[in-house]
């Protein structure tokens, strides 16, 4: 297996490798198969691999160089190769307020702040008999302060995302069975300095809290915290454990890197429900109230939970269609509904086949992709063909399904937004508007016919995350796929010389909500764009004809002579690569990387606001 | 089982201090290896204890400053 893993690391095979990693590390988990995939990828040839590549600064107030093998091994099993920073432990404070810090220097891609709650304050752990009644106000605010005063210092310098993990209760409260009792209790003012530290993350922009209390509270203090080697070593947290922060760290870092999964694809019997529809029927499938149906309502919910996350789902099964819309229409204890689903594949063909057509129906990327199956024989068919494809096969124990999924941690979003806790919706509507289409004459009576309002509006606080977001998942049309992180674009939103701003569509089928970004820049007597992109949703639908007659009012608005930009090839963003071309810009020049600059004349030339469009507000 | 043990620990002393396996021996020891230092003596340490599922007193940490040392002290848990 260590051989599979480096041979496809050296041809370049990047899914096959995850998944050789994957097997591997589920094979022999522990510490030497960490440090053996770390060593097999650093010695990959960067430029052969296509992993992520991340730089991840570590600061801590114990020796965290522990888990560096792990965050590592478990990066790469996400697609990812993580470069580390390590700062000297204790230093956390004088790394964030020196702008000449060598951590700086490194211009990390990502920071994350671990710090244990005792070594920070004292006062409300080892010296909490200490402090005088009504003394813990004080300790409280002095925390906030002190963590604001060190994000705002790091804000200045770096405009990377900053993880900060929040602190873990102690096992042992230090007044006992009364401790959860007395407002001064220690858990209680515990939850207090949390909840003072998700504020300051909430008022910040690009500060993400780790819950590490839910990390801890997760395996037990008792499992989690080694004394020994705390007190001999200055590592606290147990040889067993670390990996789990890895994985914690990783659910971040994948965000950041866009390699959340978008779809996730399910099989049916013994997945959904346990047994076979087409031999047991529909009384004999286990679903309900009792073991082993009462495992399967479990999963279901939790499938459910991740439907209204935002994350889109489809059924990859073979089947009866008859016999699956029996189950839909008529078992009472079905918790996942029809249409819940935005594509179902019930058929015989083979189950890569299915996965293609969800994801040309729905424009995902198959690696943004899923799939829960039970067969070892159907996940195999689906790894061999589609190696993008995310493989998660289900053991014998239906009470297992729920973990195994939540484990796999692949859903995790860095933030949930209106449009996320609807897509499901918005994905069953689209391919409602898709059949319409079929059925209207001409495109523009299409067009027409959508009754389609759009907004474009300048990026403000509110709009600020959604915009993020975008520029962070947006693949297909896109002109550029610059990805910025919430604090970068908080900095062109204030900054007077961009042009910054969110579109939202609205059509007779709901509403989309904000589904376009696009920035630019005066530079001169230019505007100069380097962010146009459309939600894969909206595309083919001219909204980015309107955008572009939008950036001309503006240019004009501000005096300028054009409107310039640059399309920067990628394997997906074929959609958006013609728009500058369609829309009567020049091509100024082309270098051998294939990257191409246009340019719109604004004295000479402009782009129309389509007539179908009403004009509307966000 | 002494043999199997010695070869896994070589293994691992291997990947921590960057050395050839078949070069570790007897005289391996802290005072002669550079790599050996007090943080990759704490790795070293958590690694096998991963490795053989055992733990160790800090007394046992402090006592295994050579190859030798190693062996006689996982060989005891083991």
């Amino acid at each position: 297996m260590r051989q599979l893993v480096l041979s496809h690391l050296q041809h370049g095979r990047t899914y096959e490798a995850m998944y050789a990693a994957r097997t591997l590390l589920g094979r022999q988990p522990g510490r030497r198969t960490h440090r053996f995939l770390r060593d097999a990828l650093t010695g990959s040839a960067a430029s052969a691999t296509g992993f992520k590549r991340i730089k991840v600064a570590l600061l801590s107030s114990f020796s965290i160089e522990f888990v560096h093998d792990s965050l590592v091994a478990l990066g790469l099993i996400a697609g990812m190769r993580i470069e580390i920073y390590q700062a000297g432990f204790g230093t956390f404070r004088q790394e964030l307020l020196d702008a000449g810090s060598a951590f700086y220097t490194w211009s990390p891609d990502v920071v994350i702040l671990g710090v244990e709650g005792e070594d920070w304050l004292p006062d409300v752990f080892d010296k909490y008999m200490d402090v005088a009644e009504g003394g813990f106000a004080e300790v409280v605010d002095r925390f906030k302060n002190e963590l604001s005063n060190l994000v705002q210092a790091f804000r200045v310098r770096s405009a990377a995302p900053l993880l900060i993990h929040n602190l873990a209760l102690p096992g042992w409260r230090k007044l006992g069975i009364f401790d959860p009792q007395s407002p001064q209790g220690q858990g209680q003012i515990i939850w207090q300095l949390n909840e003072a530290l998700s504020a300051v993350a909430r008022e910040a922009s690009g500060v993400h809290v780790v819950d590490y209390a839910a990390l801890v509270n997760r395996h037990g203090a008792n499992n989690w915290y080694d004394e020994r080697m705390k007190l001999y070593a200055k590592v606290p947290i147990a040889n067993a454990m670390q990996p789990h922060l890895s994985a914690e760290h990783v659910k971040y870092l994948s965000a950041f890197a866009g390699l959340t999964k978008k779809c996730l694809v399910l099989d049916l019997d013994n997945t959904l429900w346990g047994g076979v529809i087409g031999e047991d029927g529909i009384e004999g499938i286990q679903l309900g109230p009792n073991y082993p149906g009462s495992a399967f309502v479990a999963f279901q919910r939790l499938v459910l939970d991740l439907h209204r996350r935002g994350v889109i789902l489809a059924i990859a099964s073979k089947n009866n269609a008859a016999d699956v819309e029996e189950v839909f229409a008529g078992h009472r204890f079905m918790v996942l509904k029809k249409e819940h689903f935005a594509n179902l594949q019930i058929h015989w063909e083979a189950k890569s086949q299915s996965l293609v057509r969800i994801a040309q129906q729905l424009s995902i990327g198959l690696e943004h992709m899923v799939l829960v199956e039970d067969s070892p024989v159907e996940c195999e068919e689906v790894r061999k063909a589609l190696p993008m494809v995310h493989v998660i096969q289900l053991s014998l124990q239906p009470e297992g399904h729920v973990r195994t999924l939540q484990e796999a941690g692949l859903f995790d979003t860095l933030s949930l937004s209106v449009e996320d806790r609807r897509r499901g919706d918005l994905y069953r509507q689209r391919a409602q508007a898709e059949a319409e289409r079929l059925t209207t004459t001409s495109v523009e009576d299409y067009y027409r016919d959508l009754d389609m309002e759009l907004s474009i509006a300048p990026v403000c606080r509110s709009s600020l995350t959604r915009a993020a977001q975008l520029t962070q998942k947006t693949n297909q049309f896109t002109v550029t796929t610059l990805r910025f992180s919430e604090a970068e674009v908080a900095r062109r939103m204030e900054d007077a010389k961009w042009v910054t701003a969110t579109v939202g569509v609205k059509d007779k089928f709901g509403d989309n909500g904000i589904v376009g970004v696009v920035m630019g820049q005066q530079d001169g007597a230019s505007l100069d764009v380097d962010t146009l992109l459309l939600s894969c949703r909206v595309i083919g639908r001219t909204v980015e004809t309107a955008v572009l007659a939008h950036l001309c009012d503006e240019g004009r608005r501000r005096g300028l002579k054009s409107v310039t930009a640059r399309v920067i090839p990628s394997p997906k963003n074929a959609p958006a690569r013609d728009v500058f071309d369609r829309h009567g810009f020049a091509k100024v020049s082309e270098d051998d990387t294939g990257v191409t600059h246009w340019r719109l004349d604004l004295e000479t030339r402009s782009v129309e606001w389509p007539a179908w469009f009403k004009r509307g507000s966000q | 089982m002494r043999d199997d043990i010695e070869q896994r620990i070589k293994q691992i002393m291997a990947d921590i201090f960057h050395l050839d396996p078949t070069r570790i021996d007897e005289q391996t020891a802290m005072d002669n290896t550079e790599a050996w230092d007090s943080a990759n003596h704490i790795s070293l340490v958590l690694t096998l204890e991963d490795e053989f599922a055992i733990s160790f007193d800090v007394a046992e940490i402090e006592a295994m400053t050579s190859f030798f040392d190693v062996v006689q002290a996982v060989a005891a848990r083991t």
